[in-house]
């Protein structure tokens, strides 16, 4: 194993995730237009960050940074990962911070359109997977020998904690749009509240299905049950901060200026929900990497 | 140094991110649709000199939502400007109410002709938009289709000016403290065009944008005048701002040759801007059972 390698991958990891909550305190202190220029700010590297300008500005200086340390992060992988697969995982990381970088800039150019936006929000948290399924591929626990399990009858988990990881990821999607599509003085837009709520509900079936499988089927397996209950906690917090923000959202259209509550619950309910879909994504390879199709399906194969 | 399949990849990411920059960074007047102020078969409007006037006082019934203090410590510039910052959604003063938005929204001139369909002259004057103290002067103005919107930064702060329309291609440009004045003109009638600051949120100002020149402003003590009305017989429409789209009330009215007519509007506490209570907020139509009675 590659400490170092891990160990910076885990860098680049949590500074990706520092960078998601940058970029959520943009949108919900409505701070994305603050300036009508891109990369520069009024003109400037580093303007007077006052106002709205501080949000803005920070969030294209954290990332700014996180695209360094993925450069860093490619290169790093280019020379020491052996396995290609995991090698081109690692340059893709590179394209992925590039379009993002560039995607970000569209967005101030064309002032906000909600496609660019949601896109631009949907794609950091493709690539804030990407760097959570490098952390799991490097670490440990992913390359030591493992006692292989098989699957104990029933649903498949790999595909049942497969179908959790993509409801998550549509439901991410779908909370990107319903973010971007009013700002904090306009009401958000009831089809898609209730399309959201209909994924929460969606996520909570399919996620929790999972993780009463693993708990049921692996129960002394602590690499599988680990992240299963550490997702199944995060995700009843983040329904939890999803009906809390929703209330909170509801009031805002009154307030005369985005206000602290409403801030600090949407924001928190964007990060927990990428932590929800980290954790499902590590549960994922993990039963990827231990769980072994049951024996009809290798007969399946055979024949 | 990476692998071909990865180098293309990175190559064409960058080629189409940058071709769409390239297309964002254009000149946007060219994207503008169509002036609907000109062109076409319209007849142009020439006063006959027998033009009358409307008038009238905008009141507002209830009780007023109280303006709410607005938090500007994330500027100090702000604070230090103007340290009582207040909403002005609802300016409301015995009974009357500014900044409500009056205008011809259609009708008949005594001639037949439908307002709608003449041409007016585009005033050579801009409209004065300032931002000063961390607030816009005026709140609410009006202008013509074409006309000139000249916008001014008297503050020491920096600012943005963000139009956002949507029959009119949005417009957002920072304006630092001592940068010259921005101008800018809108295509399309709009009734209203929101204006705001993402730098200072709690900034916002509204501008009517309007083919004909009949519109005014309620003044503090609610009373607005439109002059150089053609005699004729119009909806006048009176808009006042609130979460959403706000709220627009119309009457109709005739105007007599050179005479001026009355056109009064009246808001409500119901339609301003009090945040509902919780019993009050949208409910989803989620399907409920509920339990017959035990006897």
């Amino acid at each position: 194993m590659n400490k170092g390698l891990h160990r910076y991958t885990l860098l680049v990891t949590g500074a990706t995730f520092f960078l998601l909550i940058a970029g959520a305190l943009v949108t919900s202190n409505d701070a994305g237009l603050a300036t009508s220029d891109w990369p520069l700010s009024n003109g400037q590297v580093f303007p007077r960050m006052v106002g709205n300008l501080f949000w803005e500005h920070g969030h294209r200086m954290v990332a700014t940074t996180v695209g360094i340390l993925t450069i860093g992060l490619a290169l790093y992988f280019y020379r020491s990962e052996p396995r290609v697969a995991v090698r081109r995982l690692g340059e893709l990381s590179l394209i992925g911070v590039i379009a993002q970088g560039l995607l970000g800039g569209l967005t101030v150019k064309l002032n906000l359109p909600l496609a660019v936006s949601a896109a631009h929000a949907t794609l950091a948290q493709l690539f804030f997977c990407t760097l959570v399924s490098l952390s799991v591929f490097t670490s440990q626990g992913w390359l030591e020998d493992r006692r292989a399990l098989t699957e104990k009858g029933g649903p498949p988990l790999r595909y049942l904690s497969a179908a959790a990881t993509v409801t998550i990821f549509l439901q991410l999607i779908l909370g990107a749009t319903l973010r971007h599509s009013a700002p904090w003085d306009q009401f958000l837009p009831k089809e898609l509240v209730i399309a959201h709520i209909g994924g929460a509900i969606t996520v909570l079936l399919v996620l929790g299905a999972t993780v009463l499988l693993v708990i049921k089927r692996y129960a002394g397996e602590s690499y599988l049950t680990r992240p299963a209950w550490l997702a199944v906690g995060l995700l009843l917090v983040q329904i939890g901060l999803g009906i809390t923000a929703y209330l909170t959202r509801l009031k805002s259209p009154y307030d005369p200026q985005p206000l602290n509550p409403m801030i600090g619950i949407t924001v928190a309910h964007v990060a927990c929900g990428a932590l929800v879909f980290a954790t499902t994504i590590v549960l994922t390879l993990r039963i990827f990497r231990s769980v072994r199709v049951s024996e009809p399906a290798y007969e399946l194969a055979a024949v | 140094m990476f692998s071909k399949n990865t180098a293309s990849l990175l190559a064409l990411t960058i080629l189409i991110a940058l071709i769409g920059l390239g297309s964002a960074c254009g000149d946007k007047g060219t994207t503008n649709g169509p002036n609907t102020n000109t062109g076409g078969p319209s007849a142009k409007f020439s006063p006959k000199g027998n033009e009358g006037s409307i008038a009238g006082v905008v009141a507002f019934e209830g009780t007023a939502p109280a303006p709410k203090k607005v938090d500007t410590t994330a500027d100090a510039a702000c604070g230090s400007k103007n340290p009582n910052l207040e909403t002005e959604d609802n300016m409301v003063k015995d009974g009357k109410l500014a900044n409500a938005f009056v205008y011809i929204k259609e009708g008949t001139l005594a001639d037949g002709t439908k307002i709608t369909g003449l041409t007016f002259d585009t005033p050579s004057a801009p409209v004065n938009l300032d931002q000063n103290g961390c607030h816009y002067v005026p709140h609410v103005s009006g202008a013509m289709v074409n006309q000139k919107l000249n916008i001014t930064n008297s503050d020491p702060t920096q600012h943005n000016i963000h139009f956002t329309p949507k029959n009119n291609d949005d417009w957002n440009q920072s304006q630092p403290n001592g940068a010259a004045p921005l101008t800018h003109e809108f295509k399309r009638a709009e009734v209203l065009v929101p204006v705001k600051c993402n730098q200072h949120p709690w900034m916002k100002a509204y501008v009517g944008v309007l083919k004909h020149p009949f519109f005014a402003v309620s003044k503090a003590d609610g009373t607005y005048e439109i002059k150089g009305v053609p005699p004729g017989t119009y909806t006048l429409a009176a808009w006042h701002e609130g979460p959403g789209n706000g709220t627009e009330k119309t009457v109709q009215v005739t105007v007599a040759a050179s005479a001026a007519a009355k056109g009064d509007f009246s808001f409500s506490a119901a339609t301003a801007g009090n945040a509902p209570s919780l019993e009050m907020l949208p409910a989803l139509e989620v399907p409920v059972v509920v339990a017959a009675p035990r006897h």
